[in-house]
């Protein structure tokens, strides 16, 4: 249990380390063409190949990391710390403001979440357009449901009973808020749930930037300079619509990030698991 | 908290929803940079802005435009689009949107009732929730885009009748599994059953030779109601994805056109349309938790006999 423990932070942080490593990559534009390189294999321009004008697809990766990866992690962030918060409200007993939050959390829920983001996504400023407000938005629909699984995790813990009793041993309120209210027990919670968050806000780029593609319009999530992953997919659609090889590459390298960043969630949650 | 505020919460949210929204979004046009009817049409690109303001009331403030779109909504006209199919009526592009819409989702939940039918009753078994969750991980647009080119291989890019058919079936096969609609729901049900399972009350049921499903039904009925909605809602919002990528023509599609050319026209009504199915939802949550709440409520009607 404990090796395979050890398996998964070691996977979540290597896999996070080669995501924010792609961001370094990336340069503010792709480079330039080179037809005698069209559509290139791996083999012939390593390690993905090229697209129909010959540039590098490592390219498009790395300015789709740029693009997905640091809101989704802020997002994740922004769930994770509000889940913390729920759970602790819970311990300290404060049961108006928990009530509070439940009704909020009822008619934040009401509305389906797509809606809600693309009338934000409406009223951003066309200079102001990124990923980042689109990313936040969804963190904070995502929040009531985080905040209310910390809250029921608290809950089981005994609550405001629970904090009396450790008080009772003579702890501080650090070491019970801190580390045997969140550390011990929200951690896997609030862990999974900004995880889950940051996998869906990536997946939410990939679909907001594919279906801009697909209308010939600018993305709601990127200057119009800038390749996102779902660009790979696009290149990549004809081989698998018509069974031509030719862009293969470019279809199994964008389907190979998506993987990547479900794997980087799950083996994050998983490390964070409770003992 | 006493039993009915909940479902009173819900029925006051179901109320007031479909008014909100739309009062929300032309706040949100006033609030956006510049004066709104310069927004659709630039009087640097386009002549004729101070009579297209006069024509969709824009020159009469958020409120004056509000209560025109309302009482034209009431009356089942919603003005004419902006920019998706230019001075084409809205109304005709609902009446063809939502049906496809209605259909995609009613077919999409019918996976959706089985897995939770199938993990109530103990026919999906514990060991399959590994690998459904990891169906589950798969996004919509991934599935999307295998469904479409599989419709693209088997009927070409036409519209026939079997075509669309076939994206409406394979629509709703994608968003039955894709972004864990199918293992949320198993997993979700199941655990619910497990832990009311694990209540004395049922012991003392099986004990009495009846079945535990009968008696926790009840209790778990609000839950259960909750679960779905939240689930239908879930599948309302992926309908964006589907729709857009299989070329449905559905309220998604519309929604996303709309937002993508900024046409407020279009979004407003559709958005209005997404919150009346929500409202819908939420009043037959409140409905379910007050029948549930009077049901176990109710005196059992016990006669007593003297010793």
């Amino acid at each position: 249990m404990m090796r395979e423990r050890r398996g998964a932070i070691l996977l979540a942080g290597v896999c996070l380390l080669a995501l924010l490593l792609l961001v370094g990559l990336a340069e503010d534009h792709l480079p330039a063409p080179d037809l005698s390189l069209s559509n290139a294999g791996p083999g012939a321009l390593p390690p993905f190949g090229a697209d129909e004008k010959g540039r590098s697809l490592l390219a498009y990766a790395a300015q789709g990391a740029s693009v997905a990866v640091i809101p989704a992690i802020l997002a994740g962030l922004f769930v994770g710390g509000f889940g913390v918060i729920g759970g602790l409200l819970r311990a300290l007993g404060w049961s108006r403001l928990d009530s509070w939050i439940q009704g909020i959390s009822e008619v934040v829920g009401a509305l389906p979440r797509m809606v809600v983001l693309l009338v934000v996504a409406l009223i951003l400023p066309e200079d102001q357009r990124g990923l980042l407000p689109i990313a936040l938005t969804w963190g904070a629909l995502a929040t009531p449901g985080a905040m209310d699984e910390a809250a029921a995790v608290a809950e089981r813990l005994g609550g405001a009973r629970f904090v009396e009793a450790l008080k009772a041993h003579g702890y501080s309120a650090a070491r019970i808020y801190l580390y045997h209210i969140v550390v011990l027990n929200l951690r896997p919670v609030v862990v999974r749930q900004g995880a889950e968050v940051m996998m869906q806000v990536v997946f939410l780029e990939i679909a907001f930037s594919y279906l801009a593609r697909v209308e010939s319009y600018p993305s709601f999530t990127h200057p119009d300079s800038v390749s996102s992953w779902a660009d790979l997919l696009y290149l990549g659609y004809p081989s698998l619509a018509f069974w031509e090889g030719t862009t293969a590459h470019a279809l199994g390298l964008g389907l190979g990030l998506v993987a990547f960043v479900a794997v980087v969630a799950l083996s994050t949650s998983h490390a964070a698991r409770a003992r | 908290m006493r039993w009915w505020v909940r479902p009173l919460v819900r029925l006051v949210a179901a109320l007031l929803l479909p008014v909100a929204v739309p009062a929300i979004i032309t706040l949100l046009i006033w609030a956006l940079p510049g004066d709104p009817a310069s927004i659709i049409c630039p009087p640097e690109s386009c002549g004729g802005t101070e009579a297209l303001a006069a024509r969709w009331h824009l020159d009469e403030g958020p409120w004056g435009f509000f209560s025109q779109w309302m009482m034209g909504a009431l009356s089942g006209d919603f003005g004419n689009s902006w920019r998706v199919l230019q001075g084409g009526s809205v109304a005709e592009l609902l009446a063809e949107a939502a049906p496809n819409t209605v259909m995609l989702i009613g077919l999409a939940l019918l996976p959706v009732i089985l897995g939770a039918v199938g993990a109530a009753s103990g026919l999906i078994p514990r060991k399959v929730d590994g690998p459904l969750y990891l169906i589950g991980l798969v996004p919509a647009l991934v599935l999307a885009l295998v469904v479409a080119a599989v419709v693209q291989l088997n009927f070409g890019a036409g519209s026939s009748d079997p075509e669309q058919l076939a994206r409406l079936l394979g629509g709703a096969l994608v968003l039955g599994f894709a972004d864990g609609a199918f293992s949320g729901a198993v997993s979700g049900v199941r655990g619910l059953f497990e832990s009311e399972n694990r209540q004395r009350y049922v012991s003392i049921a099986i004990l009495r030779g009846e079945t535990p499903l009968s008696n926790t039904l009840p209790n778990v009925a609000a839950a259960l109601a909750g679960q779905l909605r939240a689930r239908t809602l879930h599948l309302l919002s992926g309908t964006v994805v589907v729709e857009v990528v299989l070329r449905i023509n559905g309220l998604g599609d519309l929604l996303w056109g709309g937002a993508l050319r900024q046409d407020f026209a279009v979004v407003l009504p559709v958005a209005t349309g997404f919150a009346l199915l929500s409202a819908f939802l939420l009043l037959v949550q409140a409905l379910v938790e007050i029948l549930a709440s009077v049901h176990i409520r109710r005196s059992p009607s016990l006669s007593v006999v003297a010793p």
